[in-house]
């Protein structure tokens, strides 16, 4: 049986304390949070805050840690929030945190196998995410798995001393390009 | 444009705090309760309590006040209870506390309102009641719009002394009788 959890690369898994230095040490580094929302500093009492409040993965926020299947090392984070079970839709976040794993199909892996499981286990029909324009390894990964553009913010974002473009992007039930 | 909130004959709207008097009056008369899951004296708090828990309807208890549409006569409740978002499914309790208005075709536009508010406004698939067996009323109503029996819950309930069977019914969207 296909476990819901894993793809061909990663599993998802809770996030668990223990979890915290890596996750500190990716949100304080700048190349890392780039193409982020994230914008200041942020201490431990933050990330451990964090942390907790993902602690019970659930429907209005399936929280996942990333972790290699071969290995079993935490590389990132893939989060569904946002939530609505009237229009059955949520909210995508993805972090690969962990710069040597870039480029390698990681990033893909895990869209596929948390997208599978909004689909088939949160019985979603409507993923939607957002983009910055200019981060184009983002962008196709996510056209590759099926994700379409809707619309672009213009200037949506401020960040490094200029505006940049926010794409808004957006899969359905039957979308998902599993491979 | 059809309200979501009406039906032919009754209108469904949020429960207020001067609905207790005729709430409290319902739920101690043995005649509306026989076949309701209610076997004790009920006081004034509990009923405020239960007043403050249902005034705000949303996905996990939206209750209803049934009020006529005529006139604007409070005279009974419903709600679609317990919805969980991963299965689209919630569960059905219905009470017409005015006796003068059963068998006035009340609780079957009572049942089609909010069968209908279920399936076009929550999105659910399912929708699922227990009925005792002898309530020979409420089953005839419940099979009139739509539901199938689905299967009986033996000696699932004890009062007046004796044991009842439930009958676990169903019904998916698309079944809704509304004529």
């Amino acid at each position: 049986m296909k476990s819901p959890f894993e793809g061909r690369l990663i599993r998802l898994r809770a996030r668990e304390p223990e979890d915290e230095p890596l996750l500190f040490r990716w949100i304080n580094d700048p190349e890392v949070t780039e193409n982020f929302v994230i914008r200041y500093p942020m201490s431990h009492a933050q990330e451990r805050a964090f942390i907790d409040s993902c602690a019970k993965p659930g429907y209005e926020r399936a929280a996942f840690a990333v972790e290699t299947l071969a290995e079993g090392t935490l590389i990132g984070g893939v989060d569904l929030g946002r939530t609505s079970p009237e229009n059955r839709s949520a909210s995508l976040g993805i972090a690969i945190g962990d710069k040597s794993r870039w480029d390698s199909g990681y990033g893909t892996d895990t869209m596929i196998t948390v997208c599978r499981f909004g689909f088939e286990m949160m019985n979603l029909h409507r993923i939607e995410l957002a983009v910055y324009a200019r981060n184009a390894r983002a962008r196709h990964v996510y056209e590759k798995v099926g994700f379409k553009v809707e619309g672009r913010l213009r200037d949506g974002r401020y960040k490094f001393g200029e505006y940049d473009d926010v794409i808004v992007m957006g899969l359905l039930q039957r979308e998902l390009v599993t491979r | 444009m059809k309200s979501p909130f009406e039906g032919k004959l009754v209108r469904l709207r949020a429960w207020e705090p001067e609905d207790e008097p005729s709430i409290f009056r319902w739920i101690n008369d043995p005649e509306v309760t026989e076949y309701l899951n209610a076997r004790y004296p009920f006081s004034h708090s509990q009923e405020r309590d239960w007043l403050v828990r249902a005034g705000t309807p949303g996905y996990g208890q939206a209750s209803f006040a049934v009020e006529t549409l005529g006139g604007a006569r409070l005279i009974g409740s419903c709600g679609l209870n317990a919805s969980t978002p991963e299965n689209r499914s919630a569960s059905l309790g219905i009470v017409i506390g005015e006796k003068d208005c059963w068998d006035g075709g009340y609780g079957t536009d009572t049942m089609r309102a909010v069968c209908r508010f279920g399936f076009e406004q929550m999105n659910l698939h399912r929708i699922e009641l227990d009925v005792f067996v002898p309530n020979e009323r409420a089953r005839h109503v419940y099979e009139k719009i739509g539901f199938v029996t689905e299967g009986v819950r033996r000696h699932a309930h004890f009062q007046s002394g004796r044991y009842f069977d439930y009958v676990i019914m169903g019904l998916l969207d698309g079944e809704l009788r509304l004529d």
